[in-house]
């Protein structure tokens, strides 16, 4: 069995990749606030940067220079993932910085890959929030590999609209290989790759109906697996102009043409001292608890976490009491 | 998954095959924010035939059932390849004499597709659970959920068969223009029910607002 699919047939909605496809659309803002977020609400949360080479989630989070980080790990001068978590001025809030020497990333094995992978899925955390690096490479795309829940940030902007596509699209192929893989599924895998060798990079959208036709049985399998996927959509740094309607229509986009199901959880409202608090090194949603972008934020996190609506006013105003 | 290719017209624009044509015209205008050229959401998305021929067929299928006669040959070649059972097709005058106890209740099938069409939207918006917290509902708020959801005020009228002066009152909070309470609870409650929201949550957090 592939090495990725022995720790993730376990279903872990807990772990949540925070990707966006590209660089400035706020994912590293998203993912701290969000964490901040939910460590005051009192779930133990975890904080990793996952992005690989250039990592600054520790700066957004005002910690000038983390005397541990990823690197440690990758390079063996600690035994356990454990060991590089820092505990952070909130409480139940932990971080692991990301990897500060690009070698550490160009010289990453793929086992080496692996056991950091593997690594991550065995904490004991209730929230552990990935913040991935811009791009669709495979050290981005293989993050979403360990869980079946995830995060697609973009902004309202053609550019950002065109590589959230991109993300979403390769994530989805990661996953059906990922599926693919999974023992009783191989012969089926083989046979449609018989049929089309190029259906899965070219076509993900055919496939399902290519693997539903050679085994309806098999095939329909896949298909429930896909659709138990958490993936959700989040629009940043909206403006008061923009349509509020784009997150949802892309989601619909998503599904009736790529036949997976995401689900678009807020529009977080474009504020302009979101810029102020980074370069300051403060936390915003400390700083700011009653912004628009706060109370946005406070409903991303209902749509990640299944709350209700009383609980979300309990959190809206427990988190700052 | 069908293709675009694959879809029929109903299936295209997400409509029953009994859709009436306020249904259908919503549905197209739905579809067409989707896919056309300007789509934000779409943007690179589809190539250039790609989205000409989503278009293209978008275009088609709703000509062909607004038109009533064009709709009924299309039924018809449906019907013949055993897509569509006859009785789950449209017909305008197909209209039964409802019992007295269904008097207050003249809106008919239009009425409760468009509700059942709204309310997984109402449950999936956070924009509109987010509102729907609130312990006070005021018009602006009600406005807000009807934008969200993308229907005219001039839609709901016809629908809830309410004068348009007073729902723009209520959207307005106007209260001087308002009927009294308990029509306006009424015209609460039909608005509410028209899109996909609970009439007695609607009507009693938004008459917190007036006074006895």
């Amino acid at each position: 069995m592939n090495s990725i699919n022995q720790y993730s047939s376990d279903f872990m909605p807990h772990i949540w990749p925070i990707g966006g496809g590209k660089g400035g659309t706020g994912k590293s803002f998203l993912t701290s606030n969000i964490g901040i977020l939910l460590a005051r609400q009192g779930f133990k949360t975890l904080l990793i940067d996952a992005d690989l080479g250039t990592p600054n989630l520790h700066t957004i989070i005002g910690l000038s220079n983390p005397e541990i980080s990823l690197s440690d790990f990758l390079s063996r001068k600690v035994a356990t993932l454990e060991e590089t978590v820092l505990e952070m001025p909130t409480p139940n809030l932990f971080l692991i910085s990301g990897a500060r020497n690009k070698l550490d990333i160009s010289n990453l094995a793929h086992e080496q890959k692996m056991k950091m992978l593997r690594a991550i899925s065995r904490l004991d955390y209730d929230y552990i929030l990935l913040d991935l690096g811009a791009g669709t490479s495979f050290n981005t795309i293989d993050f979403f590999t360990l869980s079946d829940s995830g995060i697609f940030v973009c902004i309202p902007e053609p550019t950002s609209i065109e590589n959230i596509y991109r993300l979403i699209r390769s994530v989805y192929i990661r996953k059906i290989r990922q599926v693919l893989r999974i023992d009783r599924f191989r012969d089926l895998a083989e046979k449609a790759e018989a049929q089309s060798q190029d259906a899965i990079i070219q076509h993900p959208e055919y496939l399902l109906n290519m693997l539903k036709h050679i085994d309806p049985e098999q095939g329909s399998k896949i298909e429930r697996i896909l659709k138990a996927f958490q993936f959700k959509l989040v629009l940043n740094q909206v403006r008061r102009q923009d349509s509020p309607k784009i997150g949802a229509l892309i989601c619909k986009i998503v599904e009736k043409h790529l036949g997976m199901r995401i689900q678009f959880i807020g529009n977080v409202s474009f504020d302009e001292r979101v810029h102020e608090a980074v370069c300051r090194k403060e936390s915003f949603v400390e700083k700011y608890s009653y912004s628009q972008a706060t109370l946005d934020l406070k409903v991303v996190i209902k749509g990640m976490t299944g709350m209700t609506g009383e609980q979300a006013v309990s959190l809206s105003v427990q988190s700052f009491t | 998954m069908k293709t675009v290719e694959d879809l029929n017209f109903y299936e295209l624009l997400e409509v029953a095959s009994d859709a009436s044509p306020f249904e259908v015209h919503q549905a197209y205008k739905e579809m067409y924010q989707l896919y056309h050229d300007d789509s934000l959401a779409s943007y690179s998305f589809f190539s250039r035939e790609e989205r000409e021929g989503i278009l293209a067929k978008l275009d088609e299928a709703y000509s062909t059932l607004m038109d009533e006669r064009s709709r009924s040959r299309y039924d018809q070649i449906l019907i013949e390849s055993g897509i569509l059972q006859k009785e789950m097709q449209y017909q305008r005058d197909r209209k039964k004499l409802s019992p007295m106890s269904d008097a207050k209740r003249p809106r008919g099938n239009t009425a409760l597709r468009i509700r059942d069409r709204f309310k997984p939207i109402v449950s999936s918006s956070p924009a509109i659970q987010d509102i729907l917290t609130h312990d006070v509902l005021s018009g602006e708020d009600l406005k807000t959920i009807r934008d969200e959801l993308g229907i005219s005020l001039e839609e709901i009228a016809e629908i809830v068969k309410v004068r348009m002066v007073y729902l723009e009152a209520i959207e307005n909070d106007q209260f001087e223009k308002t009927p009294s309470k308990i029509f306006l609870k009424g015209f609460l409650r039909a608005y509410a029910q028209c899109i996909g929201l609970d009439a007695d949550i609607v009507a009693n957090r938004y008459l917190k607002r007036i006074p006895n």
